[in-house]
């Protein structure tokens, strides 16, 4: 079902809830990915996937249609992350650092990535990164994201994005080069 | 001399090695978002008091602030208007007592009743002790010859 189908079911009552059914049904995958890669463990991943498809049901009938539904949903769900990671970061009084070592430790932990010294070192890397600038490499990297679409998500200027994910990228690469063996 | 890392050289994966959701995730993940959307009925409630969340939260408080104080003012202005019964209704809910309950209760109750105003009372009703009062002509004879003779006057 296209976006504006769900969207004009979505404003009949009759019609809503198998609307946002069909909404959640197909975007579903890409937010749990969006969240999974900020927060690493699936059990968060559940919970803030569900919690972003509760705020958009909650206010999806302001959504005005000046952006793209998902480029709307994907802002939602990284406002989410970042809370969540901030929050997380208040409650235990952790520093910066401290958060990725624990999102590394369970990188590391993962089954997923055995075996494989560079990936999980190109993981590691990227869960050093400030939060802000992980989720613009994240976008930009992974999900091969536009930058104007990036900046609709993030809020931030494609010039600001241009120069987060070269310094992102530098960074990543000087990381898994220094703890590399020869 | 290390050889330098290069991002682009590396192969570019759509999502990072992580180990997948449990089986059929994605299958109960609708379910389970639907059963969390707020009730239609709490809805309508949410609706009929939407408006609210179009203000700030600043506003919001000094809105319940002034609520709250609205609320015990009014309290005390009902509190303080209560009206007043009319003396004729005590009056007429008195009539409705038997006498001779209220007879017993002005005897026993210490309310200073003169025998001059049970002299008059008795003037009026000349039965009226019959129902409390079972004295022989001869005692209330006796009685009344032992009171000072001022306060026989209307007898």
């Amino acid at each position: 079902m296209e976006d504006h189908e769900i969207l004009l079911k979505f404003q009949d009552p009759a019609s809503r809830n198998l609307a946002f059914n069909q909404l959640v049904r197909k975007y579903q995958s890409k937010v749990y990915w969006h969240v999974r890669k900020m927060v690493v463990d699936h059990d968060d991943a559940d919970d803030l996937t569900q919690d972003v498809f509760v705020k958009v049901w909650k206010h999806l009938s302001t959504f005005r249609q000046d952006a793209q539904l998902f480029t709307w949903i994907y802002r939602i769900a990284t406002n989410e992350c970042l809370n969540f990671l901030s929050s997380k970061r208040r409650k235990f009084l952790l520093p910066l650092t401290d958060v990725g070592a624990e999102l590394a430790a369970k990188i590391e932990a993962d089954p997923a990535i055995a075996g494989d010294e560079i990936e999980l070192k190109l993981q590691k890397a990227i869960l050093r990164l400030p939060d802000k600038q992980r989720l613009v490499f994240n976008l930009r990297y992974y999900d091969e994201m536009p930058y104007e679409q990036m900046a609709e998500v993030t809020g931030t200027s494609v010039g600001a994005l241009k120069a987060s994910y070269h310094h992102a990228v530098k960074k990543v690469e000087e990381y898994v080069t220094r703890t590399t063996d020869d | 001399m290390k050889t330098a890392f290069k991002l682009d050289a590396h192969p570019r994966r759509p999502r990072p090695l992580l180990s997948e959701p449990p089986a059929g995730y994605f299958d109960k993940l609708p379910t389970q978002i639907m059963a969390r959307l707020p009730q239609a009925d709490a809805r309508e409630t949410a609706l009929g008091w939407g408006w609210l969340s179009f203000l700030s939260p600043a506003l919001r408080t000094g809105l319940a602030s002034v609520a709250v104080l609205g609320g015990f003012a009014a309290s005390f202005y009902m509190s303080g208007s209560a009206p007043l019964v009319p003396a004729t209704a005590a009056t007429a809910s008195l009539d409705a007592v038997p006498r001779t309950e209220l007879v017993g209760y002005l005897l026993t109750s210490g309310a200073r009743v003169e025998n001059s105003d049970l002299a008059v009372l008795t003037a009026a009703h000349p039965a009226i002790t019959k129902g409390f009062l079972h004295a022989s002509e001869e005692e209330l004879n006796d009685a009344l010859d032992a009171q000072p003779s001022d306060e026989s006057t209307y007898l």
